[in-house]
């Protein structure tokens, strides 16, 4: 009787003890030395992230064996509705939500983690090419169909161009690359693109539609004269060449990790830490530049699984931030990375 | 049709066999009557699941019929613009299943003649096997496989197709535009006939195997040659299974999603040109779900609904033509 | 010698000239060559294609391939499927376990009981609606049912969506096979005085057991293979779960999916050793299936 009584004590102590501490260590600036109680921690979402994702789990099971945690890469828009719907633990996205979704139930937030660019890969050889809003604009939309029209050798004057004709190339699943890119030649080249943006378009007959990065990185390393968008990991793990493009300063930036990051820099950041760098200000800025976030509500009712996502987020923004280019991600310029770490002090986890 | 009814055990002559019983009340009624009931509500689970599914996605499609209306038919998929015309879909669901029938029928049934009437009897079990491993490849194996291998030599064929017919006036209509990267209506026709083929071959041979002996040879007695046999005794007791076979395989090939995904180029308008890209229903669900939000997503939900009636078309057509002819054996008539 | 007089069956061949004459004997010898040579049509894309997975597969297979836990980045090399096989096992089993009891049964009510009854016609005709709904739609139908009510994604909301998949592929063979049966020997059992159940069990159904096995293999075969619904109901590990009902999981139709569809030629071999291990999974099954029931036919029957 007075055993379990004691017992009982003494878990209420802790209990309440223990929520103190991990909030505590929360805080400090070394949050990942508590070791975290079995949690498993469950999330799906943007396929553009999944690479840094991988990476970072797997850095992070070693330093928290207890805690496991799954990211599946379906797609920006299952991450969002999953979200909505409770079925994850926290979602990853490329876009925010827009006010025709249904929005989450309650206050959530979106923590930036890496940028990337998003490269215009092509297949021609011994030309390095440069490109402007409206030719690829042009280009994507059929208005031009080989390769030594006026429009490219204008930005190219001093290239050597065949009258190869183009194959253009795109994704046939619905994506998050895709709707960068076309937003990107919305906003740059409204008058020659027509075709919207979204993570899909209609492109016009006679393109061709491949499945994933991948799918469409093998098409047109495989077709002479094929043009298409790869996001920049997978472009350079498939060994093609990219152009450089236009960006809003008019300079012909290439794509890379500097690049991008430069863009991420020129971006006007919302307060609920949301941006977009696309066709960003900056003379270095690569203006398709992909943003990307991780959606966590406030509220975390389950003790072991919050204490779990926060470290796992104060994890993304110390060691996670320098593995990033490891992995051909930028990690994020230093002002937004200190309004992230400072959001994750705002998640409140409940008490177990 | 139904069965004889059995005769009460206290006039059988001899001793009853073990199970039968010596009791009052007739054995086995009340297993007869659970075995019955349980069975029936086998039976009316495909109603309950069948009907869940029409209701569940009815209900989430309900925003792109009121949208759309009739225009759900049209072929103008375009999100971005608001139109969500499901008509190129339609199209190309018919044209690869058309395809795919096309190839695989003669060959499936084929297979099954082979394995029952042409091949020796020890080669039976083997080929079997065989064939059967045609269905044990999963249909993403199959997908890849072709993309990786088939895709760049079919790209080569429809060119020089295309090029030698290009002067004849309706085939060379069809064979134009041939994809440079393979990727197009007749590619995904192809590789879902291939795996289509193990289940037709499968059902029909089973249903060859049955064909009565002594039909066949009342047939040789008549001194007809193999052939004429297969054509006078096997098909004619057969036509019922072969057909429902056939409608099996037509299931498979107009759901196949991921193997279509890959190989069908996904283009979304309506196009006679069979070696260049097109779209299906499935495989615009697989690829544009996961982004998909509002009417969009209701649209691909839909279009699963659209899916399941195009079933239910097929299905009367099929249902009206097997109850042309008789089943010869077994309970139903 | 000359034909019989009669008029042979509608539809069949003219039998009234002159006993196997050119003709007939060429287009018998056509026919036999055509025949043939389908089951070598057949072969031809079989073998180029176990081939190649056998090829690209057999480039990582290894035992500690098929035990080892997924790895955590697929862009690097290392790491097994072992999660993905017990996944597949699993669930296909699972699925299995509720189609094939459930889709034998219903065949037999068709065939059994129903006959052409109304609710029995309405049944026969509906399963085979179910055949053609595509294996995305089952997936989002157990998704919004199951997956959203209970938000989380198990193994066992993937063995529902296959389970769906498979049933009335089972009924309708079970139904096809079980009509195939003479009606002769229902009438002899029942003349010997047996009820309808045990004339069911002791003689329709081993008659029809290769047929309804046949039916059955094939729905397994195509639910292990199946991607697209467990993309949405399962979710994904990279340690093996054994428990059905808590805790998401995955599969190998899933992982080779993903691993296939990556740049990186580490995922890619991944992809294929997966297929691999996939493949010669149902392969084996198959096989396993039918001696069984072959054994036991022969004991039926002895």
């Amino acid at each position: 009787m007075q055993r379990s009584f004691v017992r009982r004590c003494g878990l209420v102590v802790a209990a309440l003890a223990l929520p103190v501490l991990l909030i505590g260590t929360g805080a400090s600036a070394a949050p990942n030395t508590g070791k975290l109680a079995s949690a498993t921690l469950n999330g799906d979402g943007s396929t553009f992230q999944l690479g840094f994702n991988q990476v970072v789990i797997g850095s992070f099971k070693p330093v928290q064996k207890a805690v496991t945690v799954n990211y599946q890469g379906n797609g920006s828009g299952a991450g969002r509705t999953d979200f909505v719907n409770g079925v994850v633990d926290f979602a990853g996205t490329d876009a925010p939500y827009k006010s025709t979704d249904p929005q989450p139930p309650k206050p959530f937030f979106y923590f930036p983690t890496v940028v990337a660019p998003i490269t215009v890969s092509y297949n021609l050889s011994d030309v390095k090419l440069k490109l402007s809003a409206d030719t690829i604009a042009k280009i994507f939309s059929g208005a031009i169909t080989s390769w030594n029209d006026a429009a490219i050798k204008t930005d190219n004057p001093r290239a050597k161009l065949p009258s190869t004709s183009i194959t253009v190339v795109h994704r046939s699943d619905s994506s998050g690359t895709t709707a960068n890119f076309t937003s990107f030649l919305t906003k740059a080249a409204p008058s020659s693109w027509t075709l919207g943006s979204g993570s899909t378009v209609s492109w016009p007959s006679g393109t061709q539609g491949a499945t994933g990065n991948s799918g469409v990185a093998k098409l047109v390393k495989d077709t002479d004269g094929a043009i298409g968008y790869v996001d920049f990991s997978d472009a350079k793990a498939s060994d093609l060449t990219f152009a450089a493009v236009k960006n809003s300063g008019g300079k012909f930036i290439p794509p890379n990790l500097g690049s991008a990051a430069g863009a991420a820099q020129g971006a006007t950041v919302n307060p609920d830490l949301t941006y977009d760098p696309i066709n960003a200000t900056g003379a270095a800025a690569y203006p398709i530049t992909s943003p990307t976030w991780i959606l966590v509500y406030q509220d975390q009712s389950d003790a072991n699984k919050g204490a779990a996502i926060v470290s796992f987020l104060n994890y993304i923004y110390d060691q996670g931030q320098q593995l990033a280019t490891s992995i051909d991600y930028s990690p994020l310029p230093k002002s937004l990375l200190k309004q992230a770490r400072a959001q994750v002090k705002k998640i409140t986890v409940a008490a177990s | 049709m139904a069965a004889i009814a059995p005769p009460r055990e206290n006039e059988s002559p001899a001793p009853a066999p073990k199970g039968l019983g010596t009791g009052s009340r007739p054995p086995g009624v009340f297993t007869d009557h659970l075995f019955r009931w349980i069975a029936l509500a086998s039976g009316l689970l495909v109603l309950a699941i069948l009907g869940l599914i029409a209701y569940t996605t009815t209900k989430n499609a309900w925003p792109w019929f009121r949208a759309e209306g009739f225009g759900i038919f049209a072929d103008n998929w375009d999100p971005p613009k608001g139109q969500y015309g499901a008509g190129a879909m339609i199209y190309g669901t018919f044209l690869v299943g058309i395809i795919a029938l096309v190839i695989s029928v003669p060959i499936s049934l084929g297979i099954g003649l082979f394995v029952t009437e042409v091949a020796p009897r020890r080669l039976r079990k083997p080929i079997v096997y065989t064939v059967d491993l045609l269905a044990a490849i999963p249909s993403v194996v199959y997908g890849l496989w072709a993309l990786a291998v088939l895709t760049g030599p079919l790209a080569d064929i429809y060119d020089s197709i295309s090029s030698a017919t290009s002067g004849i006036p309706l085939i060379g209509d069809i064979t134009a535009e041939p994809s440079p990267t393979g990727l197009s209506y007749m590619t995904a026709g192809l590789i879902v006939a291939i795996m289509i083929t193990p289940i037709i071959t499968s059902l029909t041979r089973e249903v060859f195997a049955t064909t009565p002996q002594p039909l066949k040879e009342a047939a040789y007695g008549m001194g007809a040659t193999r052939w004429e046999m297969i054509r006078g005794s096997v098909f004619p007791h057969s036509r019922g299974g072969v057909v429902s076979a056939v409608m099996i395989g037509l299931g498979r090939a107009i759901g196949e999603t991921i193997a279509v995904a890959l190989l069908i180029g996904s283009s979304q308008h309506i196009s006679a040109h069979i070696f260049g890209p097109g779209d299906t229903l499935a495989s615009i669900i697989a690829n544009q779900f996961n982004e998909a939000t509002g009417i969009q997503r209701a649209a691909l939900i839909g279009m699963g609904v659209v899916l399941l009636v195009l079933t239910v078309g097929v299905g009367i057509l099929a249902r009206s033509f097997v109850n042309r002819y008789d089943r010869k054996s077994g309970a139903v008539a | 010698m000359s034909t019989a007089t009669v008029p042979p069956p509608s539809g069949g061949p003219s039998l009234t000239a002159a006993p196997h004459s050119r003709r007939r004997k060429l287009s018998n010898a056509v026919a036999s060559v055509l025949i043939s040579a389908t089951f070598l049509i057949a072969l031809v894309p079989l073998v180029f294609l176990v081939i190649y997975v056998v090829q690209q597969g057999s480039k990582v297979m290894s035992w500690s391939f098929v035990t080892d836990d997924l790895p955590f980045v697929d862009r690097l090399p290392g790491g097994g499927m072992g999660p993905a096989v017990v996944g597949t096992l699993l669930i296909t089993g699972g699925a299995a376990l509720m189609a094939i009891p459930l889709g034998v049964l219903g065949g037999i009510y068709l065939n059994e009981y129903g006959g052409t009854r109304p609710l029995a016609r309405l049944i026969r005709f509906l399963a085979e609606v179910m055949t053609g709904v595509p294996s995305i739609v089952m997936g989002l139908f157990i998704y919004t049912l199951v997956v959203l009510n209970t938000k989380e994604r198990t193994g066992f909301a993937g063995a529902l969506a296959l389970a769906c998949l498979m049933l009335p592929i089972v009924i309708r063979t079970t139904d096809q096979m079980l009509s195939l049966v003479p009606a002769e020997l229902r009438e002899g059992s029942y003349a010997l005085g047996s009820r309808r159940v045990r004339t069911i069990r002791t003689v329709v159904l081993p008659n029809a057991a290769a047929g309804i096995v046949s039916g059955a293999l094939i729905a397994v075969a195509r639910a292990a293979g199946e991607t697209a619904p467990l993309l949405f109901t399962i979710g994904v590990v990279t340690e093996t779960n054994t428990d059905l009902f808590k805790g998401q999981n995955t599969a190998l139709s899933v992982q080779i999916f993903n691993n296939a569809t990556s740049p990186f030629t580490p995922a890619q071999d991944r992809a294929w050793g997966a297929a691999l291990t996939l493949i010669v999974i149902v392969f084996v099954f198959t096989i396993l299936a039918r001696l069984v029931t072959a054994f036991f036919a022969r004991r039926q029957t002895a």
